[in-house]
């Protein structure tokens, strides 16, 4: 089955992700899947929390932490910079602590929690995550492509949504516990009501969140995630092992797509024995990708004369995927 | 003092007992209720904010969030953590 068939036999994916080792073409795959996708008329968001994301190379524009950038119509872009984030959000609870109490200043105690937390490895981690919550559950997108960072890291973020999914119905479930108590002491008192529990609310809130972000990614109806893959022993061996862990978290992986593929023709004319040599290789190991993966192999992508960047470049990548400019 | 009398007022008396014992005994749930509550507050205050003591928790992220809403109690908690002897004394 080809690349572009699995999009139009299955439109309710709208959320796309392109996993795979660093520096095979994740995010050229993302930009050009994004950039096939806006020629057809949808609203598409590419973006990545990797804060050496490339998507500023490859559309040759500076978007690292300005939000949803607009590359062209219907086509957005976003880098997000956790470090900003993070200070931003830092902030906002402050103001928060001052407005609720009437403080002139953060008491000095609460403010260097508020820094030992922010400075804790866990914190970009969940910021991140939080992040990528926020723009999944935001809904405003026809289509979401997931740049995702290289395979090690982008299995610990996606196990994440599991992990916090698993804390926050936890301690959400305590927290619904003790309001039951207040409760009783209230009906006991002959109080009308209970105080509201705005911790309670607040983490009903997070709940939802988290389960809505971490549902829609399993959810093999709504998601496709693709392996990017190149003839290669190494990356073989990798991504074999890695797509059985991802299989334990529920990503719905659809297939496989082999990038750098030396064109075949090349053979043919007058070539150098190392060229030669290489394509015997590839040959070799395109062969047993085909074994291993068979009908899970969904395109083939030569390696280009140049590298990928620019949108004339992408639309060139695009049509090598897709096949056209789809219509 | 006649019959009836002695009879209405040993009634009321009767009453009154009986109002004023399940007075003690609801009083007394009533308290139970918010002690336990209370007990909770601080064995969620310990999970979510835990690493205020030094108690690694995850995620920092979302223990920010909550923050505003403890600031009153984070040092009458941190008083009670380092006295209580056994956590779970505090559910029972």
């Amino acid at each position: 089955m080809s690349l572009a068939r699995i999009f139009e036999e299955y439109p309710e994916r709208r959320y796309i992700m392109y996993g795979g080792k660093g520096g095979l073409g994740k995010t050229t795959f993302s930009a050009a899947t994004a950039y096939w996708l806006a020629k057809q008329g949808y609203r598409v968001l590419v973006f990545s929390v990797d804060p050496q994301a490339s998507l500023t190379d490859i559309f040759e524009q500076d978007i690292f932490g300005k939000g949803p950038v607009e590359i062209m119509p219907n086509l957005f872009a976003q880098e997000i910079d956790a470090d900003r984030h993070i200070q931003e959000y830092q902030e906002e609870i402050r103001a928060k602590i001052r407005e609720m109490y009437g403080f002139e200043e953060v008491p000095e105690e609460i403010e260097s929690y508020i820094q030992a937390a922010a400075a804790e490895p866990a914190m970009e981690e969940s910021a991140i995550f939080d992040k990528v919550v926020d723009i999944i559950v935001g809904g405003e997108y026809d289509y979401y492509i997931y740049d995702l960072v290289p395979l090690g890291h982008a299995l610990y973020y996606l196990s994440m949504a599991s992990v916090y999914d698993e804390w926050i119905e936890k301690i959400t479930t305590l927290r619904e516990e003790m309001q039951e108590y207040a409760q009783v002491a209230a009906i006991l008192e002959r109080k009308d009501e209970t105080e509201e529990d705005q911790i309670l609310a607040e983490l009903q809130d997070i709940r939802y969140r988290i389960n809505t972000s971490s549902s829609i990614l399993t959810d093999n109806e709504k998601t496709a995630f693709f392996f990017v893959i190149i003839p290669e022993e190494m990356a073989l061996v990798d991504t074999q092992k890695a797509a059985t862990k991802f299989a334990e978290f529920d990503v719905p992986l659809i297939g496989y797509i082999v990038n750098r593929v030396l064109p075949a023709e090349l053979a043919d004319e007058d070539i150098p024995p190392y060229l030669e040599n290489r394509i015997g290789m590839q040959k070799e190991y395109l062969a047993k990708i085909d074994k291993l993966f068979g009908d899970e192999v969904l395109a083939r992508v030569p390696e280009f004369e140049r590298d990928i960047t620019g949108l004339d470049m992408i639309a060139r990548m695009a049509e090598t995927m897709f096949g056209g400019e789809g219509t | 003092m006649t019959e009836e009398e002695r009879q209405g007022i040993l009634k009321r008396i009767g009453g009154s007992v009986k109002e004023f014992l399940y007075g003690m005994a609801g009083h007394d749930m009533t308290r139970y209720a918010l002690k336990t509550r209370g007990s909770m507050e601080h064995l969620f205050i310990l999970i979510t904010m835990g690493d205020l003591l030094g108690v690694p928790i995850l995620p920092p992220y979302y223990s920010l969030r909550l923050l505003p809403y403890v600031v009153p109690q984070i040092s009458t908690w941190k008083r009670r953590m380092l006295r209580e002897r056994d956590l779970t004394d505090a559910l029972a």
